[in-house]
């Protein structure tokens, strides 16, 4: 299995050193990876003296392990990724699979490292966005959410910046527009620098009103909360198991568990796990095969009218709505 | 001529942010951050925003009431830029390049044209009207750098020659432009990062669009005259202001452009992107459509009727060919 460690940066002085990692040479602003293992297009451009931006289009027909390891934690890296197939897997440090990477927006301070596995069969689609944390807190210092707190959030000591998310629909049309573009010649640029700024704006339209949480992540915590919502997940059919549980598997005390779960998905606990049956039990009705009843028992939900009531609250219809708009 | 209380204001563009001190010093405006214009308030309500976006593009975003009629001419400059205007307006607007007064807004159609910074260009804003409008300043090389793209290293070298070839056309916006730009109207403000970040995306993407759009062009070379410029506009605000009758014919378009029916006609494509009859039937066609969803007709042959075509099944042939779907199924009866 390839094994490929890299690091990032606004400035360009890594892309040489992983276009070596990678199998392959630096030709203009590609990196060109020879051969059909890892087909696609690789593109580095710098944006300005704040932003750089990395575009990668890659088939990958091999397993590929992927380790960050910046040596600069001047920026940030947004990384607004579209994988379809098998996909991308959060490896522990001792490079267990914790969990299926479900997130297609991620926001990781370069302080923080990360271990990864992309799958044989995967077709990765992804914009990364390096911008200096000095640009970006003069971004966000601009709003009054922040005002009070933004030195706080911009100091490595009592905070990380780390976020999973899911990227809007704008940002689905902006990276479809990228796409669709071909990955060659000034006009690639042209397109490229407005997807970014475009991607940017956006971010910070959604980032903007979320509940900001102060706290200092290491890699290990945000693999132990990957875990746990693995965990989760593979639990979906059963009850919620308890705080308590979750914080001592995850290696944390309960409060510390809580804030971080919050804090990297944006969710508490109960409500992931709530979000998450309602969304596989929509998927179960979808094929027709149960009734709503057989459904609310099978995501062990109290009673058919438990299930009815959290869905419309998701979703806006009851479940026979939906079936019947489908 | 000038009406008593018409005030005139002169200014050109640069692709920095200096051309602002103009506004400033002229119309008393209050320049924010060089890049926010606030217009007084007994002049208009609103103000603009101009961004340098990359090396060799430039964005002004203009959203203004006017409250009382200006004048405002661009004065034709020997620099180095195009300019990319898209008038994204809720009325009409009447836009005058040189001597030729021409609409754009609601109720014409022309909302986008392409120029050379030395070409002159007026603008009557209307009063009482929100005015919104938004203009590319593209440096001139970097745009030949991206054009070439789409074209033979000859063709762009030819389209290029300033001695042998002006570039300038006028334009509907092209669909996928006018969609973002609609959005970003919907936005009242002009303030923030996130709007700034979004403006410089949209400005990108529009020079994307409209670099892709004008390599499907057929390449005219010609120069132009701000006299040749003015005369062809002349005849395409005559017809888009006489829809309702029949085409006028060639000989009399010639006539009234004081050209040569050939030189007419090659320089009428340059400018409008196609020939006379053609533009004049399009123009009528897409009328048709605001009519026919206007609620105001009973039936299809009203609305044929109505723009001067005397056979309502040649209208039908002629909609159902530009737009592929019948003018029944569009149609709102009164």
């Amino acid at each position: 299995m390839r094994e490929v460690i890299h690091r990032y940066g606004v400035e360009l002085d890594w892309v040489t050193d992983m276009a070596a990692e990678l199998g392959g040479y630096v030709e203009g602003k590609y990196i060109i990876v020879p051969g059909e293992k890892r087909p696609g297009n690789r593109f580095v451009l710098p944006i300005n003296d704040n932003i750089t931006a990395f575009v990668v289009d890659v088939t990958y027909n091999e397993d590929v392990v992927y380790r960050l390891r910046n040596t600069r934690d001047d920026f940030v890296g947004i990384y607004f990724n579209l994988t379809e197939g098998d996909a991308v897997h959060i490896l522990d440090d001792v490079s267990r699979l914790i969990g299926r990477w479900g997130y297609n927006l991620s926001i990781f301070d370069a302080d923080l490292r990360g271990d990864y596995l992309v799958k044989a069969g995967s077709t990765k689609f992804m914009v990364a966005i390096f911008i200096k944390k000095t640009a970006l807190k003069d971004y966000f210092s601009k709003n009054a959410n922040y005002e009070q707190i933004i030195d706080s959030v911009f100091d490595p000591v009592q905070n990380t910046i780390v976020k999973f998310d899911r990227m809007s629909s704008q940002a689905w049309w902006l990276m479809d527009e990228l796409r669709k573009t071909t990955a060659a010649g000034p006009l690639y640029e042209v397109m490229v620098t407005g997807t970014v700024y475009g991607l940017l704006s956006d971010y910070l339209d959604q980032t903007i009103n979320q509940e900001i949480i102060l706290e200092k992540v290491v890699q290990p915590d945000v693999v132990n909360i990957i875990g746990s919502q693995a965990y989760l997940i593979t639990h979906i059919r059963e009850g919620f198991i308890g705080i308590p549980t979750l914080a001592a598997d995850a290696m944390m005390s309960e409060t510390k568990y809580k804030r971080l779960f919050k804090k990297i998905t944006g969710a508490t606990p109960n409500a992931f796990f709530l979000n998450c049956k309602l969304a596989y039990a929509k998927e179960e009705l979808e094929t027709g095969q149960y009734t709503i009843g057989e459904i609310s028992d099978l995501f062990g939900f109290t009673d058919a009218s438990h299930l009815i009531e959290q869905f419309r609250n998701a979703y806006g219809t009851t479940p026979k709505e939906y079936l019947t708009l489908l | 001529m000038t009406a008593n209380n018409l005030r005139v204001l002169y200014y050109y563009y640069t692709l920095s942010p200096e051309w602002q001190q103009q506004i400033v010093k002229n119309l008393g405006a209050e320049l924010i951050d060089n890049k926010l214009l606030v217009i007084p308030e007994d002049i208009a309500s609103g103000g603009s925003v101009f961004l340098e976006v990359t090396p060799g593009l430039s964005v002004h975003l203009l959203d203004m009431t006017f409250h009382v009629p200006v004048a405002i001419t661009r004065v034709p400059k020997a620099h180095n830029y195009y300019m990319i205007y898209y008038d994204i307006g809720d009325e009409i607007t009447t836009h005058i390049l040189g001597d030729t007064a021409h609409k754009a807004g609601y109720h014409s159609k022309l909302g986008m044209g392409f120029m050379d910074c030395n070409v002159k260009g007026i603008i009557l804003p209307p009063v009482g009207e929100r005015s919104y409008s938004l203009r590319l300043l593209v440096d001139k090389n970097y745009y030949k750098s991206l054009a070439a793209t789409n074209r033979t290293a000859e063709v762009t070298d030819m389209l290029f020659d300033e001695a042998k070839n002006t570039l300038f056309f006028y334009s509907h916006i092209d669909s996928r432009s006018k969609v973002m730009l609609n959005k970003l109207k919907e936005e009242h403000h002009f303030s923030g990062t996130s709007f700034e970040l979004k403006l410089k995306h949209i400005a990108l993407y529009l020079l994307n669009y409209v670099v892709e759009r004008t390599a499907r062009f057929e390449p005219i070379i010609n120069k132009l005259s701000q006299s040749d410029i003015d005369n062809v506009l002349k005849t395409s605000k005559y017809m888009l202001d006489n829809l309702l009758v029949e085409f006028p014919g060639l000989p009399a378009m010639a006539e009234m452009a004081g050209m040569s029916g050939t030189k007419y006609k090659i320089l009428f494509k340059k400018i409008l992107k196609d020939s006379p009859s053609n533009f004049f039937s399009n123009e009528k066609l897409l009328l048709s459509q605001k009519l026919l969803q206007s609620g105001d007709f009973k039936n299809v042959n009203e609305v044929a009727y109505e723009l001067g075509y005397s056979n309502p099944g040649y209208f039908t042939k002629l909609y159902k060919k530009l737009f592929d779907v019948s003018p029944v199924e569009v149609l709102v009866k009164r």
